[in-house]
């Protein structure tokens, strides 16, 4: 066991399955001479060569459908995009192409690309600092994975990078110098579909994505001060969606709260809710609870965006609510 | 071209417009559904352009009829099985016949958005350069669609990374019921190919050995490491946009005007003056494509609908 950061994490997987296969490319606006605007590809160019790591022009409808025509045509291209919030700018390509060209064409093809999206409020504005997965969820044909912390940064990232699926990756931009231990194995992989158990507990089931997941830790650490123990899961993959583990977690506790990033309505927390109405009603004693971003842009001043922005104290409260 | 090449050509264009004839014959019966756009009057650019075209090639063709798959030798039953939405066809009736697909041949499919096709093909350009290969992708597109913000980026795209492209525009004249000179500020589509610092051809897309030399060029091009062509075919949309289209946007006087241009005769004329096609051969060749569609039609009404729960297959890998 190492300890790394979640940049780190990101790196050695991009790095490892470069070397592993030779069909795996990287290519984005300012990765390969600068190494990313996030400094997460640094080197990588040097190491692999123009061929394989390269920039491009600020053209995303044209890059991001170029590596959906790549994969189709036997690359594995890892796509990044500077913000997650530039997916909007490629709808065709991320919904219509890497969603919908293998359903369209009866399966005909395999579609093995990985979009790098940087998600999260970090002082940027409504357009440089969204989460915008639930978008995503709502359309057929994409996989989504937003990891937490490092070791799952890399393990997901090479799974994704292995899976034969188009697979949006949600790395949040505050959580990349989050450290944390991970193991040295070459093959560690994160199964896309799996959540984890971040914290065992029977009082409550807080669930928690991405940067929202240390935040939910340390409610955890509050709350069991006070005597309530809460479990923290942490989905990790939005689609697949874990359903049986929210359920099980459910049916011991009994009470739920969501804490995410995204918007209010319509977002992972209104679809949980909508799965626990069908699989789980009988178990809930207490109604769900959501901590979300009120149906905002997010604003740019520190003072606005923390605001609008789920802390530890929103999601505090919302479980004492429950736990009340 | 020569001899061999002119007749396959033709015997592909009498097969693509007897096949539409009989696709609209079969729509107007309410024998299939479906929509078609149908090429009528465009088949001799995309007969000979794919005529160009190494087998281990890419295809991205364009909406505009059936030629592009006749002349990729893409068997007609699997063409009518998409159209009518049954088993036996390519895509399992998940695409209908806008997604014909076929592997095999580096039909990579079809964009149900007009544009789409520009970043794809830029991919498939990608992927032969990265692998060092000396393939080429040859990417189909009408008038209308080089107004997509995608064909900029990927033109330019392709010109930075000197990607073995060849974009094929097919200008004819309308898209769906705008004109192009209302719909594009240039005459010539050809002359945006300035803008990216590449070729810029403009050939009589009717004609086509012009066509198939001009397809052929920019091919070598793309192969030797050059980089991307546009060549813009001028031609026209002798039938509707679709089957069934009112068609009430143009005059008769136009349309009946550009069908004394209609290619098929044209090339008729011409190769018989050379003294490469006579009448015996072309009522045998007539003849051939009937009896071929025949048979795939008769293939087509004898395959079942796809299982309904089908439709959850294919999402994922």
């Amino acid at each position: 066991m190492r300890t790394i950061t979640y940049a780190q994490g990101i790196k050695e997987a991009l790095v490892e399955e470069m070397r592993r296969d030779p069909t795996v490319i990287l290519y984005g606006e300012d990765v390969a001479n600068f190494g990313g605007i996030f400094r997460i590809t640094s080197g990588l160019k040097e190491e692999f060569g123009e061929n394989r790591v390269f920039d491009t022009p600020i053209s995303e409808n044209a890059f991001v459908g170029a590596g959906v025509g790549a994969a189709l045509t036997g690359l594995r291209p890892v796509v990044e995009l500077q913000f997650a919030d530039f997916l909007f700018t490629t709808g065709d390509e991320i919904v219509l192409k890497a969603g919908m060209w293998r359903y369209g064409h009866g399966g005909a093809y395999k579609i093995p690309l990985v979009v790098r999206c940087p998600s999260g409020a970090a002082g940027v504005g409504p357009e440089h600092g969204q989460c915008p997965e639930a978008f995503f969820m709502h359309t057929p044909g994409l996989k989504i994975v937003s990891p937490s912390n490092p070791a799952d940064a890399k393990g997901l990232l090479k799974a994704a990078i292995r899976d034969d699926n188009p697979v949006l990756y949600f790395e949040h931009k505050l959580l990349y110098a989050a450290k944390g231990e991970i193991s040295d194995d070459p093959d560690y992989l994160v199964p896309l579909g799996k959540a984890a158990i971040a914290r065992e507990g029977d009082a409550l089931t807080l669930v928690a994505i991405s940067a929202m997941v240390p935040k939910a830790l340390a409610v955890a650490d509050r709350l069991a001060k006070e005597g309530h123990h809460i479990e923290v899961i942490d989905p990790r993959s939005l689609c697949p969606f874990d359903r049986p583990a929210i359920v099980e977690s459910v049916k011991k506790t009994g009470k739920i709260v969501v804490a995410e990033e995204s918007y209010r309505t319509l977002g992972v927390g209104a679809e949980i809710g909508a799965m626990l109405m069908e699989e789980a009603l009988e178990y809930l004693d207490r109604p769900l609870r959501r901590v979300a971003i009120p149906d905002v842009p997010i604003p740019t001043a520190t003072v606005l965006e923390q605001f609008v922005i789920p802390n530890e104290e929103k999601i505090y409260q919302a479980c004492r609510e429950l736990l009340a | 071209m020569d001899r061999s090449l002119k007749l396959q050509i033709y015997r592909n264009m009498i097969l693509s417009r007897r096949l539409e004839e009989r696709i609209a014959e079969l729509i107007k019966a309410g024998q299939v559904g479906g929509f078609m756009h149908p090429g009528v009057g465009q088949e001799a650019l995309q007969c000979a352009a794919i005529a160009a075209l190494r087998r281990d090639d890419y295809l991205l063709y364009a909406h505009r009829g059936v030629a592009y798959w006749v002349a990729r030798g893409i068997p007609l039953e699997k063409v009518l099985c998409d159209l009518a939405g049954r088993e036996g066809g390519t895509n399992r009736g998940k695409g209908g016949v806008m997604r014909v697909v076929y592997p095999e041949l580096g039909v990579l499919g079809e964009s149900g958005t007009l544009g789409g096709c520009f970043p794809i093909a830029t991919g498939a350009g990608l992927s032969i350069k990265v692998k060092g290969g000396d393939q080429a992708v040859l990417c189909f597109f009408g008038d209308g669609t080089s107004n997509r913000g995608t064909f900029h980026e990927s033109m330019n795209l392709c010109a930075v990374r000197k990607l073995p492209v060849v974009f094929l525009c097919e200008n004819n004249g309308w898209a769906v019921s705008m004109p192009t000179e209302r719909s594009t500020a240039v005459r010539d589509i050809a002359d945006r190919a300035k803008g990216y610092a590449v070729p810029g051809k403009v050939v009589d897309g009717n004609d086509p050995e012009q066509v198939y030399d001009a397809v052929v060029e920019a091919l070598k091009r793309a192969r030797s490491g050059e980089g991307p062509s546009l060549i813009e075919a001028k031609t026209y949309r002798l039938w509707g946009h679709w089957i069934g289209d009112p068609d009430s946007y143009r005059s008769r006087e136009e349309v009946e005007k550009h069908w004394r241009h209609d290619p098929i005769p044209a090339f008729e004329e011409k190769l018989a003056k050379e003294g490469v096609l006579t009448d015996s051969m072309r009522s045998e060749i007539d003849a051939e494509a009937r009896a071929k569609i025949d048979r795939a039609v008769e293939f087509m009404q004898k395959q079942p609908s796809p299982r309904p729960d089908s439709a959850l297959e294919d999402v994922f890998a």
